[in-house]
């Protein structure tokens, strides 16, 4: 079994791959075309280390103010960051509830049933839609 | 207090500035290592779309193909002396397997495929539905090269008996109570041939958010299945279960995964083959199109491998259509270009659809709703002024 690689590791090494390895540029003129031969090069062109490595991109979120906030921060944000709220449209309380309760039945979330209250409150006061519609059901994957 | 919330914290969300990543609030786009800007939906885990005009090149850029992980710990780092490809499981010789050796002891071979995530266009639904909310840029077409699983599972030797091949990679989940992202094929599909194993695409390794070093590649088939930054392969003498398969990534059991908002389907099915679609590279929604002028109409059409035979233009809303130009065919797994000329005669607002046929005859639809926002391939309407 492989060691499964997270970051955290090796952020003295990044800077410097990360200078040799820069953007294949050729690709956005490599239009049409299915080259061949040009395997090869490519591939050991990153750097001469055998040790790929990225940095990805680091959000600080600000959280807006509202009842609910901290279990928000808390249960959720340790698996995903809050762009996987502020990316849906506007949802029922319904619709909302059933996501909490999917992440937390489903997904594995470790999340209260008091906090899926005040998790769902928290959605709705962020990014819920007026009414009582009924949104549809929550679902599984993308 | 809702708009206000959801501004703040979009705005909150743009200030992304590193080092690795940058993102434009203004165009809501993200520069994430190895690639190119790209439409932002998340950043952890990643969820980055293409913009549509990469699409007029038949093979989708690298630095510019969509990327779509599902748990939050993804491999920033992979040592290619340590790493191995394991196979294992119902067979008589486990492997282990490096990147060199897969690129010197197997025959390799390429082939051109689109991929899609299985949300493609999402946020099209109507009612709206949870997930990625993504338009019409989670796809790409790519040329890749590597080994076909059929030839590494004859030199593992699959004993009698195998049912299904699982296919996990090195994304890691947040929490134990998290299940791990693996998928399955049934060991026919597994070593039909084409399903493949690539160290390459568009004749580079990987980026890292694409699957870096290995990736699974399953032409015709939903992007969930092309397990990314693949590590082991196991052969399974029982059917495979998981969240993933069992009540992730399921459409209802009807032809191209339909049902009723207000009757939910109970007969469900894991998502599986691309049904047939086409989208529109040209012209640009918010062109200004002149009178009298030819306007050249391009797009591309693929579905799960039979070919695209035809594909309609109408550019009166759906009242008379003609036939587009194909380009010559790519590959059948590869999306095929279609073209056509118009010129509009009077100045005012157009509505241009576009309609792909298969060679079985599988067309587009013209309305479809599922819960899980899967499989979309309405026929797509593009409004375009003449001034």
């Amino acid at each position: 079994m492989i060691p499964k690689t997270k970051s955290l590791v090796l952020s003295l090494v990044l800077a410097a791959l990360l200078a040799s390895c820069g953007h294949p540029s050729s690709s956005k003129e490599q239009d049409h075309g299915i080259a061949n031969g040009k395997m090869e090069s490519i591939l050991h062109s990153r750097s001469d280390s055998p040790v790929h490595t990225i940095v990805m991109p680091h959000d600080e979120p600000v959280f807006p103010p509202g009842s609910g906030r901290d279990e928000f921060v808390t249960a959720c944000v340790v698996c995903h960051s809050p762009r996987y709220v502020t990316m849906q449209p506007r949802f029922s309380r319904a619709t909302w509830l059933s996501e909490v309760k999917k992440m937390k039945d489903v997904y594995g979330a470790h999340i209260s049933d008091d906090q899926v209250l005040k998790i769902t409150d928290y959605l709705v006061s962020i990014n819920g839609k007026a009414g009582t519609g009924q949104g549809p059901k929550g679902t599984y994957g993308e | 207090m809702g708009a206000t919330g959801v501004a703040a914290l979009a705005a909150s969300c743009s200030r992304i500035d590193s080092a690795a990543g940058t993102v434009s609030s203004s165009s809501n786009l993200i520069r994430f290592p190895e690639k190119t800007e790209m439409i932002f939906l998340t950043d952890r885990p990643p969820q980055l779309e293409t913009p549509i005009h990469y699409f007029r090149q038949d093979l989708t850029p690298n630095e510019a193909f969509f990327v779509r992980w599902h748990l939050e710990g993804i491999p920033t780092s992979v040592d290619l002396r340590t790493f191995r490809l394991n196979v294992s499981g119902h067979v008589r010789q486990p492997l282990q397997l490096s990147v060199d050796e897969l690129r010197s002891k197997f025959v390799p071979i390429s082939i051109v495929a689109v991929n899609q995530c299985s949300g493609n266009s999402r946020s099209f639904f109507e009612p709206r539905v949870p997930g990625g909310q993504w338009k019409h840029g989670a796809c790409g077409n790519a040329k890749w090269t590597g080994v076909s699983v059929k030839s590494i599972l004859d030199r593992a030797e699959v004993k009698a008996g195998a049912v299904d091949v699982a296919f996990n990679g090195l994304d890691v989940p947040p929490l134990p109570s998290v299940a791990d992202f693996v998928k399955a094929l049934t060991i026919d599909h597994a070593r039909d041939g084409e399903v493949m194993i690539a160290y390459a695409m568009n004749d580079q390794a990987l980026p890292m958010v694409n699957g870096f070093p290995l990736r699974l590649v399953v032409p015709g088939w939903y992007g969930t299945y092309w397990v990314k930054a693949l590590s082991d392969i196991t052969v399974l003498p029982q059917p495979f279960s998981n969240f993933w398969t069992d009540k992730a990534y399921r459409i209802p059991n009807v032809p191209n995964g339909t049902e009723s908002p207000k009757d939910l389907a109970k007969d469900t099915v894991p998502i599986n083959k691309f049904n047939v679609r086409s989208i529109f590279v040209r012209p640009d929604p918010d062109e200004m199109l002149r009178p009298g002028m030819p306007t050249e109409i391009e797009g591309v059409a693929f579905d799960s491998g039979y070919g695209i035979r035809r594909v309609e233009l109408s550019t009166d809303g759906g009242g008379t259509w003609v036939d587009a130009r194909l380009d010559p065919e790519i590959g059948k797994y590869s999306w095929r270009r279609w073209r056509a000329s118009w010129s509009p005669r009077n100045r005012g607002q157009y509505r241009l659809m576009a309609r792909a046929t298969n060679a079985v005859g599988e067309t587009q639809s013209k309305e479809q709703w599922n819960r899980s926002g899967f499989m979309w391939n309405v026929i797509q309407q593009v409004d375009v002024k003449v001034g």
